[in-house]
């Protein structure tokens, strides 16, 4: 007698290499036709639903029907920036006219981390969810994840879209889904002894800072439960071949890792190749442009990641500036026909550093410094690596007027590192150091003096 | 089966759903059925049919809901 409890699957399903092969390895020209009429879909969907569209199209003169290609949709359509949402969102919270959908709808509500100053409000409907959750799925299945597994999520649950969406990716896995919520990192290790969870999400940084907790309590994780982990929030195993060394040998599992953008989608599931993730191009439509010349960039060429995600329809994001420089290609040996992000994230438009999971980018930490008005405009930001994690040092000048009064410059460093904590929820070091100490520059001004080895940079960042 | 004849079934079961959503005055099995049509329309969207970004944007005649 067949027991049919036995499995969540089928056999045919189970043996399958793919969540969707069918999806996943859709041939190019159906793909691009099956986007363009997404793509047209959204246009009218956005124009019809959403005040800041209908005034973004209006204001270049642009109607839905004018998109009969997918050049039209890069061309014509205008490109979207982050601070747009946040403005309108200030002025009109939580949503203000970026919304698409009445509040009926919302089933939740994320936020981004904050990290570029205010933090972005994202509304999801019940289906958006569950698209973001299914991209996940895509990675999940790809490194060998099934639903006999087990999920422990080693991160608090505040608003942050990045990991609720792996655990609504759980959900739809059929897994059995564990939650790490407010533990330390001891609690979390203690934890996974005593639950034997299979799968760990966490930031790549956190699974290191747990392995070496874990090496202070004379525990071996490498004989834990755990045979898989993922991750997401910052360069992990797919960008940084020496992070996944580290992870995959402190934990004697095999690493993963997806590409988001909390308020896009978890669009980039990991290729099972270990190299780069794959777009979800069912999901989203994505075209790279040359951040100098404003100019498209074709396969291979170094570009920024203009996205449009078909997955966010409680508040739509078309052309979006994703800042994220990226070297696209078409066709993987692994099977898949999604385009692929060789190297996931190479690098960032406007230089971002990943602390203890937050996001920081270098004109965020200096607009705040900005703002402190003993701080001088005589300043860098220095990257190290310490206890395997990123450490960013704030070195910079007090006034000049201030500069016989060194008593001071304590109370000037604590002030600027309290400012800068409040705004983006992490701490830096701050070091004061004498007027005119620091070098000049005739042309432009280096502010990151990048301390960390190579391997734990991004490409670009090398 | 071939996937034509599995889109084709899948097409069928939307339209008994819908049919049985028509005039539901009960909010659980509503908010149930209109859950399992969204699936189906998931299940579309997933095999490269050409459906619309929601699935009450295909039957504007129902009361907007979830």
């Amino acid at each position: 007698m067949i027991d049919t409890l036995a499995h969540a699957l089928g056999r045919r399903s189970r043996e399958s290499r793919y969540w969707n092969e069918y999806a996943e390895t859709l041939p190019r020209a159906k793909i691009e036709a099956l986007q363009l009429h997404r793509l047209q879909g959204l246009a009218h969907y956005a124009y019809d639903r959403s005040p800041f569209y209908r005034r973004k199209f209006d204001a270049a003169g642009v109607r839905p029907v004018d998109i009969r290609s997918l050049e039209d949709f890069k061309h014509k359509v205008p490109l979207t920036d982050k601070s747009e949402f946040i403005d309108l969102q200030l002025e009109s919270p939580p949503y203000g006219p970026t919304a698409a959908l009445p509040a009926d709808f919302i089933a939740h509500h994320c936020e981004t981390s904050g990290s570029t100053g205010k933090p972005l409000a994202i509304p999801l409907s019940m289906s958006d969810t569950i698209r973001y959750g299914e991209t996940w799925v895509h990675g999940f299945w790809a490194v060998g994840i099934r639903p006999s597994d087990s999920f422990y999520f080693a991160f608090g649950w505040g608003n942050f879209a990045g990991f609720w969406s792996a655990y609504w990716g759980a959900r739809r896995l059929g897994c059995k889904v564990i939650s790490g919520g407010g533990l330390d990192t001891k609690g979390h290790i203690q934890a996974i002894q005593r639950l034997k969870p299979t799968v760990l999400i966490s930031t790549p940084t956190f699974a290191l800072r747990m392995a070496a907790v874990a090496a202070e309590m004379g525990v071996d994780l490498r004989r834990s439960s755990i045979q898989f982990t993922y991750h997401a929030g910052e360069p992990g195993p797919t960008a940084l071949p020496a992070m996944r060394r580290q992870i995959e040998q402190a934990w004697g599992a095999t690493a993963g890792e997806l590409l988001g953008i909390a308020e896009v989608d978890a669009f980039g599931p990991g290729c099972p190749n270990g190299d780069g993730v794959h777009v979800n191009e069912l999901d989203c439509f994505t075209w790279s442009l040359d951040p100098e010349t404003m100019q498209e960039v074709g396969d291979g060429a170094i570009g920024e990641n203009i996205i449009t995600s078909f997955t966010n329809n409680a508040q739509p994001l078309l052309n979006y500036r994703t800042h994220d420089l990226v070297r696209r290609r078409s066709g993987c040996s692994c099977g898949r026909t999604w385009i692929k992000f060789e190297g996931s994230v190479l690098g960032r438009t406007d230089f971002m550093v990943t602390l203890r999971g937050a996001n920081v980018y270098q004109t965020a930490v200096e607009h705040l410094i900005g703002e402190i008005p003993e701080v001088s405009n005589a300043y860098e930001l220095v990257l190290t690596r310490e206890d395997e994690n990123d450490v960013m040092t704030v070195r910079f000048e007090p006034l000049k007027s201030l500069a016989g009064d060194p008593g001071a410059w304590p109370a000037i460093e604590r002030r600027l590192s309290d400012h800068i904590h409040q705004a983006l929820h992490v701490r830096l070091k701050t070091v004061a150091l004498a007027p005119d100490s620091l070098p000049r520059y005739e042309l432009k001004t280096k502010r990151i003096i990048d301390q960390r080895p190579k391997d734990f940079r991004r490409a670009l960042d090398r | 089966m071939r996937m034509d004849a599995r889109i084709a079934k899948v097409k069928e079961a939307r339209t008994l759903i819908q049919a049985a959503l028509a005039g539901c005055d009960t909010p659980q099995i509503e908010m149930m059925l209109r859950n399992a049509d969204l699936e189906l329309h998931l299940v579309l969207w997933n095999l490269g049919e050409a459906v619309p970004l929601r699935p009450e944007l295909e039957y504007p005649d129902l009361e907007q809901g979830r």
